[in-house]
This record gives structure tokens, sequence and C-alpha cells, in this order.
């Protein structure tokens, strides 16, 4: 085995990846930015190494000065996490350069599915089913074909688009040609390239994701998959597994699609396939993530398989011990990001000290963090606190366990979505599985706490005023140093020696 | 001693006993019984009602933060000369503030737009996100003090509505 791994990244990542090597007997090397260096990450490694600024461009993302201290520290190993050079293919080229190991998949893995639209294609050859759409630009006379065939409502997308620019949603044929030239005018004006391609919408879809894990000796496995599609910015918040929308039957199909898209790249390491689902159960590809998910610990917590400690073992040239049949799904668990953030405010992140943080604990509860009270959520990063992962028999005692979970936590400092993450384990829709991508916009009422008993707070906040200037008090009263009283003293003895 | 405090425009009067662990709280003229327990710095217990709570504090300044089952409650301690100025939010007017050190990306209203309880008046930028920030009333906009592409504190005042 390995005898040094660097870790390329920070936080809970970070964290999670040195216990593993802990747990595998190997050395580890942390670095850190100048936001870093009080963070857990630094403190638990058996090395730290200062590598910049806080800004990630200047230090996590600094391919160079990474590498440097690899080679410094004697690392053989580096392992990305998620993020920042994660999905990089230039610094896993790097490091093979380098003669350091690249915990993830070859460069070239990373390459053809970090292009959308090379990933696109080598679905399609691996026959792997993706949303109906145009191959590629359409011309106006094609468009009107093409959307009639692939049937309404049709999304229109300008080829170099992005963020939303030059994007049309059609629900019927009257609308076509109007929101085509509007499509076309708005994607020349942003992107100075009039082209268009089609693709079906599907309407409010679920988000399923499919782990997979492959070594390098040529066998590729999947462990189950992940529901992923309560949202919000088009990012994660609750995850689970397994999905409650998916039956044994649905669950081998996208397992064997997602293992046959992994090898279509020849994959190795820990991946995910990521797929949209529509409420027929139809699913298509979305895309390929090429490292490890945040999301990971609910995979481990239903199949006992360690997904970080696999990567590390795969990376040294180690056989999967296990075949597919060997793994076993057991219970239901679900993940909440605890996040900095007003959910009240479009979810902006709310950056600051925490003074004070207690997290739950209990059979079945585990709370993947770097915080601490003391700590800083700066806004050079993401603003996770933490990733609160619980596991039961059932979906539904999961939920419970998760309610019982994020009522003991206590953050002060900072506004965080706990109180939003409770309110949506206690819907209706949420508890009977009734989620896709849209649950958060349709639950407005789940932003704002609801009007509540604040006696409480009221007793409390009173108690704090008053301990406060009772405290006030005792510092006025104090003398001066006893220290201060002493020395007078003998100097008054040592005048009358004199 | 008696302390007051602000909740969303709501005016609270606690008073409360001198003794030690227990004590009597009256709330608004409301009398409860409350048994307490500071923990540590940032945590009490307290039993009230046959209810148990956890309860985090933080105090800072003329804010106080008090934290339990996942909600955050941010009550402003006032004294008595700023009960009276307190009367000026309940006239209806209500300033939209920075919630970070931030960029203004658009500006969705001008002065005199009238404006609905929840809608979007402001855009700012800040850790790369870009956040909506929505109306706390129906009424209309009475000022606009950024222009697009200013970079502001946290707590700057971006516009000021007043309603209807």
């Amino acid at each position: 085995m390995f005898n040094k791994i660097l870790i390329a990244n920070r936080g809970e990542i970070a964290v999670r990846i040195i216990r593993a090597c802990n747990e595998l007997g190997i050395e580890t090397v942390a670095v850190y930015s100048d936001a870093d260096r009080p963070s857990l990450h630094v403190a638990l490694a058996n090395e730290a190494y200062h590598i910049g600024p806080s800004a990630p461009g200047e230090s996590y993302l600094a391919k160079e000065k990474i590498i440097e201290v690899a080679k410094r520290s004697k690392a053989e190993a580096i392992h990305p996490g998620f993020g920042f050079l994660a999905e990089n293919e230039g610094f896993a080229d790097m490091c093979e350069k380098e003669g350091i190991v690249f915990i993830g998949p070859s460069p070239e893995s990373i390459r053809l599915m970090g292009d959308k639209v090379t990933a696109r294609k080598i679905a399609q050859d691996a026959k792997v089913p993706l949303v109906k759409g145009s191959e590629g630009a359409v011309s106006d006379v094609e468009a009107n074909v093409i959307a009639k065939k692939i049937g309404y409502p049709v999304m229109i997308k300008a080829s170099a688009g992005g963020g939303g620019k030059g994007m049309r949603l059609v629900r019927n044929e009257e609308d076509f040609e109007g929101s085509l030239r509007m499509a076309r005018s708005e994607a020349r004006s942003s992107f100075g390239d009039d082209s268009v391609y089609l693709e079906k919408y599907i309407e409010n879809p679920r988000h399923i994701e499919i782990q997979i894990i492959g070594d390098s000796h040529g066998k590729i496995l999947h462990l189950f998959e992940r529901e992923c599609s309560v949202q919000r910015r088009h990012q994660k918040v609750i995850e689970e597994a397994p999905s409650s929308a998916i039956n044994s039957k649905l669950r081998r199909k996208m397992g064997e699609v997602a293992v046959r898209i992994a090898k279509a790249v020849s994959y190795r390491g820990a991946g995910t396939v990521e797929f949209i689902m529509d409420q027929e159960g139809n699913f298509y590809f979305l895309e390929m993530n090429t490292r490890i998910q945040v999301e990971h610990p609910v995979t481990e917590m239903i199949t006992g398989i360690d997904i970080v400690r696999w990567m590390i073992r795969i990376a040294y040239g180690e056989k999967l011990t296990f075949k597919q049949s060997d793994i076993k799904m057991n219970g239901h668990a679900v993940e909440c990001r605890v996040y900095a953030e007003d959910p009240e405010m479009n979810f902006i992140p709310s950056p600051g000290k925490l003074v004070y943080v207690r997290a739950p604990s209990g059979p079945g509860i585990r709370d993947d963090s770097s915080i601490l009270s003391g700590s800083e959520i700066t806004h050079f990063y993401d603003p996770m606190i933490s990733k609160l992962i619980v596991w039961s028999e059932t979906r539904e005692s999961a939920i419970k366990k998760m309610i019982s979970a994020l009522r003991e936590y206590i953050v002060l400092g900072v506004k965080t979505n706990i109180g939003f993450l409770l309110r949506v384990m206690n819907n209706e829709e949420f508890q009977k599985g009734d989620i896709d991508t849209g649950f958060i916009d349709r639950h407005p009422d789940l932003l704002t706490p609801p009007s509540i008993d604040i006696k409480p707070a009221l007793v409390a906040a009173a108690l704090a005023m008053r301990n406060a200037s009772n405290e006030a008090e005792i510092a006025k009263e104090k003398p001066v140093s006893n220290w201060k009283l002493l020395s007078r003293k003998l100097a008054v003895s040592r005048n009358n020696l004199l | 001693m008696t302390y007051t405090f602000r909740f969303e425009d709501q005016i609270y009067i606690i008073n409360l006993g001198e003794e030690d662990i227990q004590t009597n709280v009256e709330i608004n003229g409301k009398k409860i019984p409350v048994e307490f327990k500071r923990i540590d710095e940032n945590l009490y217990s307290i039993i009230s009602e046959g209810k148990s709570l956890s309860v985090g504090i933080f105090k800072n300044a003329k804010r106080v933060d008090v934290f339990f089952e996942g909600n955050l409650y941010e009550l402003e301690s006032i004294s008595e000369r700023q009960k009276i100025a307190g009367k000026a939010s309940d006239s209806g007017i209500q300033e939209i503030k920075s919630p970070m050190p931030s960029r203004v990306v658009k500006i969705l209203k001008n002065v005199g737009d009238g404006v609905k309880l929840g809608e979007g008046v402001i855009v700012v930028e800040a850790m790369k996100m870009e956040s909506e920030l929505k109306s706390t009333l129906d009424g209309k906009v009475t000022e606009i003090k950024v222009e697009e592409g200013d970079a502001v504190e946290s707590g700057t005042v971006l516009l000021s509505l007043s309603s209807n």
C-alpha cells in the first residue's frame, strides 16, 4: 500500500479522506490556504503545508504548488476530493508525468466525460437512453419537423449557450416559430452565433444517479442508485438511497446502463452516472461525474462499502474483492446538507464565525463535517457546515431519525438551513416520496419558519441579558490584579530595607 | 429586572425574577414558571410548563440570537428610548439591506413603482451566486440608494419601501 498520500482539498471531504488513510495505515499530507490555517484537516493530517492565499485560484487550484508539495513531502499519490482539481484532466496528466498517482480515473476518461457533446456521443454509441432531440444544430425547416417528431413540450437551446441565454421552452406548435426566432436572436446577441438545437423537455424530472466503481483490471460494478431530486439553485440539498421511485427491475437496468457507459471509457475508480427520470419511469443520461460525489455516504450506509477507502486501494492497483451479486442493499439512508445560508433570502450564503456548534449523535447518525465551535465560514469557499447522514431500516424510520437529529443540531453565529430541512422532512409529499426537481419551487411555504411559540426564545434572551450584565458588574468590582499588588508590596518592603 | 425585545416588529416586555435556578418570568404581563440551567457560555437548558428545551444563545451588542429546534430567532434588545423610535417601522417603512458584501446586479423597480409582498426588487451577487431580494410588504418603492454595478457592504441600505 502507499506510504503517504497528499490530499488536495479542504473541508469535510479532506477530513473524510484523511480518516480513510488512517484506517489503511497511510501517512497524510494536508495543504492549506491562508484562511484554512485553523481548519480541522490541517490539524488531523500528519503533515501540513501552506500553499498560498485564500482565493482558490492561488491555492487549491494552483497545480504546480500542489505537485511541488507532493514531491517535497515524498507523497506517492494525490487524492483530489471533489471540486477544485478533481475533474481537471491537466492536473491528472501532470501527476502522471511526475510519477505521482492521481487517485481517480485516467486523464483520458476525465476528458471524454468532461466534454458534454462527446459524452452524449459515447452514451449514444453505448445504447444509453438520451433525451430525444436534434443531432446538433438545425435549420428553421428542420426544426419544425423535428419538434413535431419528438413532441411538445420542446426546449430550444443555443448551441454556443449557457446560463439560460438563448433558451426557450415551447409548449405547443403555434408558439414554435416565434420562440425559434427569439432564441436565435438572443443567441446571436449573446454568443455571436445563432445556431440552436432542440431537446424534448422533461417536466419536473427526478434526478437519479448510479454510483459505479471500477478497478484497473477491467472490473466495473454499480452500487445502486441515489435519489437527489430535492434541489435548490440547481444544487442538491437532500439525497437518499435507495430511491422510492425505483423497483428492483429498474434498478438492475439502470445499473447495467451505468456500467456500460463506464466501460466505454475504461473507467477506473469511483464515478457517478447521472440520469433524469420522468413520471413514467423513463430515464435519460445526463452526465457522468468522474470523481467522488458529495453525497457518497448514503451509498456507503446502505451497502457497507467504504468508497473512499476503495478509491485508494484501486489507485494502488488492487482488485475489487467482490462481484456484483455480492453487493447487497440494506435499509435506507438520508443525507441533509447543512449550509450556512438563508432560505428566506433565496438561499444566499451566510458567512461568518460559528460561535457555537453542537452536532447531533446517536446510533445510525453520521455527521461528516470539519466545523467546530469557533470555525469560520468564509466567502472563499462553499458555505457547507456539514453533511448529516442517517441510516435506518426503512425510509419512514430514516426520516424520523433525521428529524430527531436535526432537532439536536445547534448552530450560532450564522444563518442556517436547518429549520428548512426540518420542514422538508415533515412535509407530507416528501414523506410519501412525491419528489422531483421542482419540489422546492412548489413549496415556497417551506422557506419561512411557521409562526410558532417564541416564549422560550424570549426567556432565553432575557436570561442571557441578565447574565451579561451580571458579568459586567463582576468585572467592574474586580480589584487590580494580585500580581500587581504583590509587586507593589515587594517594592515597598525593598524600600524599607534600604 | 425588565428586558424589552423586538422580534418581527412586535415588542415583548419580559420581567425576570431575581432567583438563580427557578424563577417566575412574565411575558407581556403573563406569568410563566421557568426552571433553567446555564450549561455553558452559549447553551441553556430551559424547563417550562413541562417542556424541556436546549437553547443556544449568542449575544452580540444589542442583538440576541436564540437557536432551538432548527430555527434561529434574532431578537433585538431595546431601551425605553428606542421603543418610541420603533414606532417608525410600525408605520410601514421597510429598508431592503444587503445581507452580505455583494455587488448590485440589477434593480428591478423604479421609485414610485408598486410592489407586492414577496416580489423581487433587486438582484445582488455574492460568492458567484445571484440572489433576488424580495419586498417585505405590499406598497411602493420610495427611494433607491444604489446603482447597478455598485459594490456594497453587509447591511448597506439598498432601497426603501413604504406600505400602502
